[in-house]
């Protein structure tokens, strides 16, 4: 079953259209990969996706519900579902890491009790690796450690989606490799769907479930992992496959 | 005949960057004697810019004439220019009064735009601010005292050492005026009024502008360029009341502290100079501004103030949520809300003046 269902959906800023025509669903429970070279609109689909950039036609519904873009109960509902981990983490730089995590809490249960605030975040934290550093300011924070704690943020009010903009982005392999076991876990464990934008042929390779291929603002492929690398298409052969089809080209 | 009239330039056997105005400029004065043929034929040892050379001089002039170009340059000329050169997008140009009917409507438009997106982020704090006070919902807990902390007590030298300076200096120069009637001691009548009314609204208002509104204009901007707005967002937190209710709160509890402090620093000036310059005694000097100045004129301050303080957090707050993704926004965002803020200050001083004089 699809957790997001997007209907002719089309995407951009303003009057001017990032992407077209889109038509596909993300499974729920899985991990979709989106991928496309740079520029082509994986980040715009992404905050789409978060609420955050309307679409200029067609639909976007989340659990069946058509998604609102100008209506605050929608947007509302739309949050309680999902988190999101940013391509910079996101993380504000004036609170502590703890304070960071325990945000979302603060904000949208502000009657929580301190010591409950305290286990979810400490029990996120630890998830993640954190535990040691809940009382650093993002500043003082690897880059690694701050997509964990972004990740940590998104996870804190167990949203049934969560969508990833790059979260191997800038990482060493070792630590890239850490956090695409982590996302793999929290989707096998907890059936949690993940979203994730990335240009990662490994860590496509390692968590995919589903992929999503964008190309110049065009959904040129979804399906299985195995069906995208059989696939014959020149631009997914050179993508995945490194291999460039000069005949084609 | 022809052949023979061309002069031959022959490039240098290294054709690299330090190399290639030379060779140009070779090229340029020989075109002035007539055709010229550029011998590639000695270069061994080239870079991109020695290829952008050999390009260029390939369909620069048609006197030019480039040879003997060997495989290895040509295959990296090839590769040099890459796939096809994009097609030049036609313009269609227009008359010279609809080209400026477009520019004067878009600006009057843009302008149009601007002051209703102030509107509605007037409209929308008032709102915020108002629910937050009634259910203390939405933003970060002792933020409004972080807030406060940095409004007010931070503020509090600044301000209080500029009243002082224009205090004197207002005491003074008004005292040489009214020596010539005899009339000194009406120093204290005019330092008084000048205080309460216009000089502490004004000075603290324009001093919250470079120090508050630049500071918050720099922090939302900042924000927007992390994602950090966003994030809120997507955590069902409204941005504009998380970032801007808290902060209209503290600077309408720090205005009124720092009006009092600023009025007290700002006659404590007058009082210093009438008994150090003028040989005024502090009691008849206070006694003698209290005829004239009273609770009015310091609640009137007060106001004024209060609206300044209010004007400064919205600039920045408008200024500041409405930059782009570049860092270069963020500098501009943090000058433009000194900028917006003072004129408006001034602006709306100038409103009250008619209003109450």
């Amino acid at each position: 079953m699809d957790i997001f269902t997007l209907r002719n959906l089309s995407v951009g800023y303003e009057k001017t259209e990032v992407l077209g025509n889109l038509e596909f669903g993300i499974p729920a429970a899985q991990v979709t990969a989106v991928v496309g070279k740079s520029g082509c609109g994986k980040t715009t689909l992404l905050k789409t996706l978060a609420g955050l950039v309307p679409p200029l036609a067609g639909e976007v519904l989340l659990d069946g519900a058509r998604v609102d873009y100008f209506s605050e109960d929608s947007l509302r509902s739309l949050y309680e579902k999902i988190g999101v981990l940013y391509q910079d983490s996101a993380l504000l730089n004036n609170l502590n890491l703890f304070e960071n995590v325990a945000l979302p809490i603060r904000m949208q249960h502000p009657e929580m009790p301190e010591p409950v605030i305290r286990e979810i975040v400490y029990d996120r934290l630890s998830q993640v690796g954190l535990i040691d550093s809940a009382a650093k300011f993002p500043v003082e924070l690897s880059g690694g450690m701050r997509k964990r704690g972004g990740l940590a943020r998104a996870l804190v009010l167990d949203p049934q989606v969560v969508l990833c903009d790059e979260p191997s982005g800038g990482l060493d392999p070792i630590t890239s490799g850490h956090l695409d076991d982590l996302l793999q876990s929290l989707s096998r464990t907890f059936r949690m769907t993940l979203v994730v934008v990335t240009h990662e042929l490994r860590s496509i390779e390692r968590i995919a479930d589903t992929v999503l291929v964008l190309n110049e603002g065009r959904q040129l492929f979804c399906g299985g992992l195995k069906d995208v690398l059989a696939s014959a298409d020149p631009f997914i052969r050179s993508f995945f496959l490194r291999k460039v089809d000069h005949d084609d080209a | 005949m022809e052949e023979n009239r061309k002069t031959v330039i022959a490039m240098p056997r290294r054709l690299r960057i330090h190399d290639v105005p030379g060779a140009f400029r070779a090229v340029q004065s020989g075109l002035r004697e007539g055709a010229v043929t550029v011998d590639f034929q000695a270069v061994d040892e080239f870079d991109t810019s020695g290829l952008a050379l050999l390009h260029h001089l390939r369909g620069c002039d048609p006197r030019i004439e480039v040879a003997n170009i060997g495989d290895r340059l040509e295959a990296a000329l090839g590769a040099f220019l890459g796939g096809e050169a994009p097609a030049a997008c036609e313009v269609p140009s227009l008359g010279f009064p609809i080209r400026v009917f477009h520019s004067l409507s878009d600006r009057f438009l843009g302008m149009l735009a601007r002051v209703r997106n102030f509107l509605v982020l007037f409209g929308d704090e008032i709102y915020y601010t108002f629910g937050y006070l009634k259910g203390r919902r939405g933003v970060y807990p002792g933020e409004v005292w972080n807030q406060l902390f940095f409004m007010g007590y931070k503020s509090f030298p600044i301000t209080c050492v500029l009243i002082f300076l224009v205090g004197v200096t207002i005491a003074l120069m008004s005292a040489q005026q009214l020596k010539l009637y005899g009339a000194t001691i009406y120093v204290a009548d005019l330092v008084g009024l000048s205080m309460l009314r216009e000089l502490v609204p004004l000075m603290t208002g324009i001093i919250l502008a470079g120090k508050v509104g630049a500071a918050v204009a720099a922090e939302l901007s900042t924000m927007i360029v992390l994602e950090e707005v966003d994030a809120l967002k997507t955590m069902g937190v409204v941005p504009e009341k998380y970032l801007m209710a808290p902060r209209l709160v503290a600077i309408t509890l720090a205005v009124p502290l720092l009006v009092a402090m600023a009025d007290a620093v700002g006659i404590g000036a007058g009082v210093l100079v009438g008994r150090f310059s003028l040989n005024i005694l502090p009691s008849a000097f206070v006694r003698e501004m209290l005829t004239t100045v009273g609770l009015g004129d310091f609640l009137l301050g007060l106001a004024k103030t209060l609206v300044f303080g209010w004007v400064v957090i919205l600039a920045s707050g408008y200024k500041g949520l409405s930059v782009g993704r570049s860092a270069g926004e963020v500098g501009r965002a943090t000058t433009e809300t000194v900028v917006l803020s003072v004129a408006l200050i001034i602006g709306i001083d100038c409103i009250f003046a008619f209003i109450i004089y």
